[in-house]
């Protein structure tokens, strides 16, 4: 093999690695090959490459994957699942199976999108207020699934009763949009390099 | 209170104690760590610059680039160490130092390093 022909092949071997390394070091690391087979015997050569490669790549791979920012699309879907949830409840208020059934799936979808935005969240990393979207969500969940199991359980609400309802289902549905408007924020800006 | 450090793994300390004699580019510094080693490291390219590129993120070395232009165009990135990287270089030689000596201590016959 010709030592063109072989630095051709090992730029194709570099694609084993992840794209910012590569695209950092890979030009070095060809012409270091091309240095190598200049001064050494070529079988020598390559089994040090092919050891090289089988020993870190994995190893590339693994620390590439560590250090890449994770997305919050995860907890704002099972989060918007949760919110349909709570809308299956307010319209169906007076029917106990569905209203169960809403709560049920109010109440898993958002323990996941608690548990996917927890996970979602760098280790260490100062907590933005868009980073509790999920609490105002789960918030303005339970406020409106708490009213609609009062308001089923009693069927009328005693006088002043209801100007509180409203008030509970304003602040709720406020606290509702909050929820998605931050976690929209947190999606948009997920992609972006953090400063060092 | 001076915090201590780590000791440096295996291929990054073989790297700083190479570049205690100044910069050098890729492929000098794999000869250098070879020579010092009496040709027993002998690091691939992926091991060469995963390591330099840790390094260089740890603040111990930095990159000179620029350097020499060769006849085929092809520019060589030179490394060197920071002021912080030569302070470690110099406190892992040290340590090595004095491990080699405690250990030669207490081999039979009082053997020195």
């Amino acid at each position: 093999m010709t030592d063109r022909l072989a630095i051709r092949v090992y730029r194709r071997l570099l694609w084993l690695y992840p794209r910012p390394f590569r695209d950092e070091y890979g030009d070095d690391m060809a012409l270091l090959l091309a240095d190598q087979l200049r001064d050494e015997a070529a079988p020598r050569v390559w089994l040090r490459v092919a050891l090289d490669l089988v020993l870190t790549v994995p190893a590339h791979r693994m620390e590439a994957r560590m250090n890449r920012p994770r997305s919050s699309a995860v907890p704002l879907l099972f989060a918007v699942i949760a919110l349909a949830g709570v809308i299956v409840i307010l319209l169906a208020a007076t029917t106990l199976g569905i209203v169960a059934i809403g709560a049920s799936i109010a109440l898993v979808s958002g323990g996941l999108a608690v548990a996917a935005a927890r996970r979602s969240r760098p280790v260490g990393a100062p907590a933005a207020i868009t980073a509790h979207w999920w609490q105002f969500l789960v918030g303005g969940a339970v406020a409106i699934g708490l009213l609609s199991v009062v308001t089923g359980i009693t069927g009328e609400l005693p006088d002043g009763g209801w100007a509180i309802a409203m008030a509970v289902l304003f602040a709720s549905l406020l606290s509702l949009v909050a929820g998605v408007l931050l976690g929209l924020a947190r999606l948009g800006g997920a992609g972006r390099p953090t400063p060092s | 209170m001076v915090r201590r450090r780590k000791p440096l793994p295996s291929s990054s300390l073989h790297l700083v104690l190479a570049l205690l004699d100044g910069e050098l580019h890729g492929y000098a510094l794999m000869g250098r760590v070879a020579e010092l080693s009496d040709g027993s490291v002998r690091m691939g390219p992926g091991t060469l610059y995963g390591a330099l590129n840790r390094l260089v993120d740890e603040g111990l070395i930095e990159e000179t680039t620029d350097r020499v232009a060769r006849d085929d165009n092809e520019r060589r990135r030179y490394y060197q160490l920071t002021s912080v990287g030569r302070s470690v270089a110099v406190d892992e030689l040290d340590r090595l130092q004095k491990l080699v000596r405690r250990v030669a201590r207490h081999l039979p016959g009082g053997a020195v390093a």
